[in-house]
């Protein structure tokens, strides 16, 4: 591939704010981001003796500008792709190709961010000195080192917090700053390890708002979790994972589409259409299966009373509220 | 303080860089080796192949692409880290502990305190920064690996090289500090502790409290020793810091027309009616290395007499050593080492003093000496000459008298076929065992000068400096033994001429350069090995090497072997052979019963004796780096010398840093 593409050219790989490395395989489609070819990882003891395979033969493509959830229940091999496809771990055999790099090679990392599950920084370090910590490690000049981390620190809310001691931070906001940090780069793909985990419905909203913005910023995004709602609110396309086997892959709403069922909605229906709704099911020769006022989720429930409570301090949410 | 060896930088750079051009590219093959090895055992021989060729071929771009911004970071991080963990404060604390309370164990009454006290300061260093050094770097990668924390850094575009470079760095930096802080506060603590100043002892300050010496005996009546021979009067100081001096006025007599002396401390001068100029000066006799400036004011009886701090304790002495030295038998022929005077004959070697039967000598030890030259002298009308000479009695002799040596000095010409040479009068001296003899040899020298055929030219008084060591700086110092039936040892550094003395606080900085030294390496020790250990396995690790490179020396003189591979040093053979020894009761003296098994326990002394071999050059010689005795015995660090030690720790530190390079890209780190 050509070193010295155009700026605009969505191929080209350079990023002049952290003077990024040129790309060097020369068979990299700008299309695929992630390319993994029966990618296996078995765990083994000491001796050599097998543990465990965590990871079995994965095929897996991931496109550039989609959200893309790996799912699967605890165990199922998703940190583990997480991990081979950041270096952390050296698959046993097959190979797993980032941005169009070896992952195991360094120099893909000039152009991926990276929140792991726990968000492991330096708890003695204040959100100000992480941030900058991290764009030295991507050789950020200190100018643009200082913008980027008061912009990132606004951005994630945690401007009035910047100088305390990371140790002194909840968990929310530990989760906060490490998106923040994982941002650092402005990356094209950014890796989530359960970006959602420990925070609360709020939180989770925030999380999710803003994973669905950097997609709109034309960013990949590869996530993990075992929080299905959280992967159907936002992911384009999912794997689902068991025990290291790939089961299912393709896009959200194709997949959960229940191709023997019709759904109506409607609003204010009156009682007695129901009945007039289920005979014209009948006269079609279709099974009726429920005809009734759909439920709202928790979540939904949930945001909106804080919502209300944050424009209505004191007051309690008005019964009409949790209809809408 | 013995030296035996007299290295020069760029004479010890060539074959020392091949040394480490050849460890670094065995180590290469045998890591390589070792990876293919792992690497075929998990994904077989051809794809092992494929992995080891990646590493080394994405290693070459990751050395390039080092970035000095990305290094400081990790650095500026280990030092946050290092600080948050407390070991230096906590290594700090115990030091300031140590000097606190320190000063109550000193003895500054003994005969060289200083001596204790340097010693204490820098070992007590040397132990605290590189246990802090261990502790540190042990600690922090495994941490951050335990923690997941370096998940978040190796997933940046940071290499191996840049984690390991800047955890060197950053230990090193805050070592430097703590070194340099430790350093600072030891000075004061010596000086502190050993500034001290006297009053003479009496109601007055005055020369009245003076008693006279008896001239007859010139016995003291404080000490009840001999006092100097031009002594008159003699009183005592104080006591302070568990000493107390003894004063005396001496006389100086001069000529009329000579120039007075230029100091402080005439009491009294007397013009004598023969034309001299009897001067009474005052003068304080030094007790354990060190003396006080007198200062006399005022004449006579009431004169006042003021006793400034201490001189003395603290020097650099700057030995001026032959470029190499020569024995030649009593036949005159050439003899490497000397006489052979039986089991004492090792350091030194022996000239031998003759027989009744042969009385004359040729026997001789030949010191060659370079760049002699004025300017390297701190005074311009005489070289001091220190020797430390060591005497083998083959008879009794007269018990009252010391041995006699004799000095004598040559030229040496540029072109001796063409050339006269000069050659001094042999000069005379008393030998004295076991201390450093000070002999100061005067600028003009009774000799001749003797022509390349060997006949005489003229006699007469010729000059140190412009005629013997002329234009080309050599000089030949000869030295014999006078008695005869008896010997002198000397090795190259017992025979040297005292130059002018360093700054002793620039030498005490450059001892500090040597617990550096060491520091650093214990730090790049730690750093590569907590790549692919566990804390506890580091200091294991770092522990026993820091045992072999302290005892470099040892080792290596028991597993030295001849040519047939038997241990020339220990009787009883190697480790298991002495240990079967131990077991069966066996005498060290006798050879084990030959059969399958001696043979098994040979072949494995070898491989053991190998090893040991093997570590010894693996692991720095901590003795190398260590500048310690210089400063304790008040020698000038040798600057070659230390320039050797800043070039073997460059060294350990790349290899290092190779090593841990390796070991942490080929690890999982998130395994």
């Amino acid at each position: 591939m050509s070193t010295d593409a155009a700026p605009s050219d969505p191929s080209s790989t350079s990023v002049a704010s952290t003077g990024r490395l040129e790309q060097t395989n020369p068979d990299y489609d700008p299309n695929i981001v992630i390319e993994t070819q029966n990618l296996t990882k078995i765990y083994r003891d000491f001796w050599g003796r097998q543990k465990v395979r965590a990871l079995n033969a994965l095929d897996l493509e991931v496109r550039k500008g989609e959200i893309f959830g790996l799912l699967g229940p605890n165990g199922s091999g998703k940190s583990t792709t997480i991990k081979l496809l950041l270096g952390l771990l050296f698959p046993t055999s097959g190979r797993a190709v980032v941005l169009g790099e070896n992952a195991t090679n360094v120099a893909k990392n000039e152009r991926i961010g990276y929140l792991p599950e726990e968000s492991y920084l330096y708890k003695f370090l204040n959100a100000e000195e992480t941030l900058d910590f991290y764009g030295r490690l991507f050789d950020m000049p200190a100018k643009v080192r200082r913008e980027r981390v008061q912009e990132l620190i606004e951005q994630v809310g945690l401007g009035k917090a910047k100088r305390r001691q990371l140790k002194e931070y909840s968990k929310g906001m530990t989760r906060r700053i490490g998106l923040a940090q994982a941002l650092i780069n402005d990356p094209e793909l950014i890796l989530l390890d359960e970006p959602t985990s420990g925070l609360d419905p709020l939180g989770t909203r925030e999380m999710k708002d803003m994973i669905l913005k950097l997609r709109d910023e034309g960013k990949t995004i590869v996530m993990c979790s075992h929080l299905l709602a959280d992967v159907q609110d936002v992911c384009d396309r999912v794997a689902i994972l068991f025990q290291g086997d790939l089961k299912e892959m393709g896009r959200v709403d194709s997949l959960l589409k229940v191709s023997g069922e019709t759904q109506i909605r409607a609003q204010n229906l009156p009682e007695s259409a129901h009945a007039e709704i289920r005979k014209i099911i009948e006269q079609h020769g279709g099974t009726n299966v429920a005809v009734e006022n759909p439920t709202t989720t928790l979540e939904e429930l949930f945001l909106g009373i804080v919502r209300d409570s944050e424009a209505r301090p004191g007051m309690r949410s008005a019964p009409a509220d949790k209809s809408s | 303080m013995v030296r035996e060896e007299f290295p020069h930088f760029l004479e010890w750079f060539g074959p020392g860089i091949l040394l480490f051009l050849g460890v670094l590219v065995v180590g290469t093959i045998l890591g390589l080796f070792v990876g293919y090895l792992v690497s075929a055992f998990r994904h077989g021989p051809f794809e092992a192949f494929y992995v080891v060729s990646q590493v080394l071929a994405e290693a070459v771009p990751d050395f390039f692409r080092t970035s000095p911004r990305r290094v400081m970071a990790m650095a500026g991080l280990a030092v946050k880290e290092a600080m948050r963990r407390r070991v230096v404060l906590v290594t700090f604390v115990i030091f300031a502990l140590a000097i606190l309370f320190g000063g109550w164990f000193m003895d500054n009454g003994s005969e060289k305190p200083e001596q204790i006290y340097i010693n204490f300061v820098l070992w007590g260093t040397q132990m605290l920064v590189l246990l802090m050094g261990l502790l540190i770097s042990a600690f922090s990668l495994p941490e951050d690996i335990k923690n997941k924390t370096i998940y978040t850094v190796v997933t940046k575009p940071v290499r191996s090289t840049e984690i390991v470079l800047g955890r060197i760095l950053g230990f090193g930096f805050l070592g430097t500090v703590l070194l340099m802080l430790m350093g600072l506060i030891s000075f004061f603590f010596i000086w502190r502790n050993l500034d001290h100043q006297h009053m003479i002892e009496g109601p007055t300050q005055t020369v009245a409290e003076f008693v006279n010496v008896d001239a007859n005996t010139k016995k003291s009546t404080i000490s009840g020793k001999r006092v100097s021979a031009n002594a008159i009067a003699e009183a005592v100081t104080t006591e302070n810091n568990g000493h107390s001096h003894r004063l005396e006025i001496f006389e100086d007599i001069r000529d009329a027309e000579a120039e007075p002396p230029k100091t402080d401390d005439i009491v009294e001068t007397i013009n004598g009616d023969d034309g001299k100029v009897t001067y009474h000066r005052a003068r304080c006799m030094p007790v354990g290395g060190h003396t006080h400036q007198v200062t006399v004011s005022g004449t006579g009886s009431s004169a006042t007499i003021t006793l400034g701090p201490a001189i003395g304790y603290f020097r650099a002495r700057q030995p001026i050593y032959c470029e190499s030295l020569m024995f030649y038998d009593r036949t005159g022929a050439k003899s490497e080492k000397g006489t052979n005077i039986g089991k004492e004959w090792g350091r030194r070697g022996f000239v031998d003093g003759g027989s009744q039967g042969v009385r004359s000598t040729l026997s001789k030890a030949e010191f060659s000496f370079t760049n002699f030259e004025p300017s390297r002298f701190p005074k311009a009308n005489f070289a001091p000459l220190e020797v430390n000479l060591g005497v083998y009695r083959s008879t009794k002799g007269n018990i009252e008298e010391r041995v006699t040596g004799g000095l004598q000095f040559e030229s040496v010409p540029e072109n001796p076929d063409v050339d006269n040479r000069y050659i001094s009068e042999v000069v005379e001296f008393e030998t004295a065992e076991y201390t450093v003899q000070t002999l100061p040899v005067p600028k003009k020298l009774v000799g001749r000068i003797v022509a390349p055929d060997g006949s005489l030219v003229e006699e007469g008084e010729y000059d140190l400096f412009s005629d013997f060591a002329g234009s080309n700086g050599k000089l030949n110092l000869s030295l014999s033994c006078r008695d005869v039936n008896q010997y002198l040892g000397c090795a190259r550094s017992d025979v040297y001429f005292r130059g002018k003395d360093q700054s002793f606080w620039w030498n005490f900085f450059k001892g500090y350069v040597g617990i550096w030294c060491q520091m650093m390496i214990i730090i790049a020790m730690g750093v590569a090995l907590s790549t692919f250990l566990s804390t506890p396995l580091v200091m294991l690790g770092v522990i026993a090497i820091m045992i072999v490179g302290f005892n470099t020396s040892f080792i290596q003189n028991l597993a030295k072997v001849d040519a047939q591979g038997n241990l020339l040093n220990e009787y009883g053979g190697g480790p298991i052979s002495s240990f079967v020894r131990i077991l069966t009761q066996q005498n060290v003296m006798q050879d084990l019963e030959t059969g399958v098994f001696n043979t098994l326990i040979e072949k494995a002394d070898y491989l053991a004796i190998n090893s040991m071999m093997l570590l010894t050059y693996l692991a720095p010689d901590f003795g190398q780096l260590n500048f310690s005795n210089y400063l304790v015995y008040g020698f000038a660090v040798d600057d070659q010398q230390m320039l050797i030690a800043v070039a073997v720790t460059l060294a350990f530190l790349l290899g290092l840093v190779l090593c841990g390079y390796f070991c942490l890209k080929t690890r999982e780190i998130a395994k």
